[in-house]
């Protein structure tokens, strides 16, 4: 059996933490910039409030701060996560973390516990010792696990926890639940799904494997439904740790010029490398795409994206950022307008499985990166993120005159709450 | 009025709450050939203050005191305290609670819950106990475990 450990709203239930006042009204985060909604609580999702809804039309609906909104503080809620994560790990005998806020335990050896109670009791604990609410999902495969998870977040009955053990109970919980919802099937194979006439998890699970093969060919596709007919079979280690990390932005205006993007694209690579240091590993691959708006369909449109391999694996900020500013150099095309763009490092090892390839590899200049590296991360962990940074990193100043704004700077955030567990300046204070 | 913190979770049997210390190993410099030191034997973790003063990593954070309402009992402005949200909480303890919009150390005093409140009170004459009733916003945060205090400034 699976468990999977989901924490509800999650972003929202962070900020609520050190703000119980807030518990049952409503709630939004807003994506880096603070563009759009990312997180609501229940409350604001019964108000209509739709992810994504950007922040100015929020304010539009809502003039008389109606729903309380916060930038987001992912410091805040990577710390809030960690503390969930690490009880549920200390609680299974196998866990493996899947995203920020979700993570897999495998139960074998646990099938003589009662399991539904094993879930009860979990949530109640994480709840009392980080007043992070989670639903629990068990089940025979991670597919329906997390179908089961959904069941425990939308239904108080279940106690936040939902465990799909017999057949009839999968048989049930699959007739009740919409093929889009599904784990595993994206947008575009639910759009034919349906046009298949296929609505439930159940009418796409009943249908032979012949029928699937023949007409989906996916392996993604074929595993879900192996997985909602109850076969096992997405192997743990496709959920355990990151084989690439993915710095990304939308830009708050657009940018046309080359000078702009490659500071951009510097931060992100920077910002990549700094979470490789922090996982100790490195990575083999730098690679960086570009892009336009696509809702100004009266602008020209154009999309891109350039990798380069690195001889030796690293995680030296200078060298990411290096190989990440040729790459941008080598798509840019002048005279559009562009609205995104990210960096992803890919090919990640632990640092000390690197295989060093002797004609790049430079022991004199590999321990003086790797000095300065140590260097950096423990200035910016003691004064803050970013008080040091490459050159490149830098904006140029209003009026074009040298370089001034870090990225910090540049990016909205102002409706930010504290870094209450996470800095000793913005700790809770109290009478 | 939330009592929830109040009381002893049930079935916590069945969660292996672990071992919460942070793993700390000793440190040999190098192996050195020839005689091994006699004080190899002895070889035993340093002091770790988190170790002695963090139970629960998971489920505590830190709190800074404003004002002088505790310092009967030695709690000073400025002072830090651990918030241990695990800890079960009885009358008689010191705790943060959220009450009407603010935090506040206070010693819980439960005795007159039959009469319909509880009091949070003050180590400090000049301060007056905070009643709670019904009518209030009142959520227990967590015990007070341990006070910190930089003491280099005296």
């Amino acid at each position: 059996m699976y468990a999977i450990i989901d924490c509800d709203n999650c972003y929202v239930s962070c900020e609520r933490i050190f703000r119980p006042d807030l518990n049952g009204k409503p709630v939004c985060v807003l994506s880096n910039n603070d563009g759009c909604v990312v997180a609501r609580s229940n409350e604001a999702k019964a108000l209509g409030i739709k992810a994504g809804l950007p922040y100015y039309q929020l304010k539009e609906r809502f003039p008389n701060g109606e729903v309380t909104v916060f930038s987001s503080n992912y410091e805040l809620y990577g710390d809030i996560t960690d503390r969930v994560m690490s009880l549920v790990r200390k609680a299974a005998p196998t866990f493996y973390r899947y995203s920020i806020d979700e993570g897999f335990c495998d139960l074998s050896g646990m099938e003589h516990f009662d399991l539904k109670r094993w879930g009860e009791d979990l949530s109640a604990f994480i709840w009392k010792a980080t007043r992070m609410p989670v639903s629990i999902g068990i089940a025979p495969t991670k597919t329906l696990a997390k179908m089961a998870s959904h069941y425990a977040k939308h239904y108080k009955g279940y106690n936040h926890c939902c465990m799909i053990g017999s057949n009839e109970q999968r048989v049930k919980a699959l007739q009740r639940y919409e093929i889009d919802e599904v784990w595993g099937i994206g947008r575009r194979y639910t759009a034919r799904l349906q046009a298949l006439g296929i609505k439930s998890a159940f009418d796409f699970a009943s249908h032979a494997e012949s029928w699937i093969r023949a007409t989906l060919n996916n392996v993604v596709v074929i595993r879900t439904w192996k997985e909602l007919n109850g076969i096992d079979c997405i192997p743990m280690e496709d959920m355990s740790k990151k084989k690439s990390i993915c710095t990304s932005r939308s830009f708050p205006g657009m940018v046309t010029d080359m000078e702009t993007l490659r500071t951009s694209i510097s931060n992100f690579a920077a910002r990549c490398a700094e979470k490789l240091r922090k996982q100790e590993s490195v990575a083999q691959t730098v690679c960086v795409f570009i892009d336009t708006n696509h809702f100004r369909e009266d602008l020209p449109q154009y999309w891109n994206m350039a990798e380069e391999r690195l001889l030796t694996p690293s995680n030296s900020t200078q060298q990411i950022v290096q190989t990440a500013t040729k790459c941008m150099e080598r798509i840019f095309r002048q005279g559009f307008h562009y609205k995104r763009a990210g960096v992803i490092v890919m090919g990640i090892c632990p640092y000390n499985g690197i295989q060093t390839n002797f004609i790049d590899y430079d022991a004199e200049r590999f321990e003086k990166l790797k000095r300065i590296d140590e260097a950096l991360d423990r200035i910016n962990r003691e004064y803050g993120s970013e008080t040091i940074v490459l050159g490149s990193q830098q904006y140029t100043a209003k009026g074009g005159k040298g370089k001034a704004g870090v990225f910090k700077d540049s990016i909205k955030h102002d409706f930010r709450s504290p870094c209450y567990t996470t800095r000793w300046s913005d700790i809770p204070e109290a009478t | 009025m939330s009592m929830e913190d109040n009381k002893p979770i049930d079935g916590a049997e069945y969660i292996n709450m672990g071992d919460a210390k942070r793993l700390k190993l000793p440190f040999f410099e190098g192996l050195a050939a020839g005689f091994p030191s006699p004080a190899i034997d002895y070889q035993h973790e340093s002091l770790d203050l988190n170790e002695k003063f963090v139970h629960h990593p998971e489920a505590s954070y830190f709190v800074r005191v404003r004002g002088e309402s505790m310092i009967d009992l030695g709690i000073l402005d400025g002072d830090i305290c651990l918030v241990d949200r695990q800890e079960e909480i009885y009358d008689g303890n010191i705790v943060v609670a959220f009450v009407n919009g603010g935090l506040t150390v206070k010693t819980l005093d439960t005795s007159t819950k039959d009469k319909g409140y509880l009091r949070l009170i003050p180590a400090n004459s000049k301060f007056k106990p905070i009643i709670i009733d019904a009518d209030d916003q009142f959520i227990l945060q967590g015990k007070v475990t341990s006070i910190h205090r930089d003491t280099r400034k005296y």
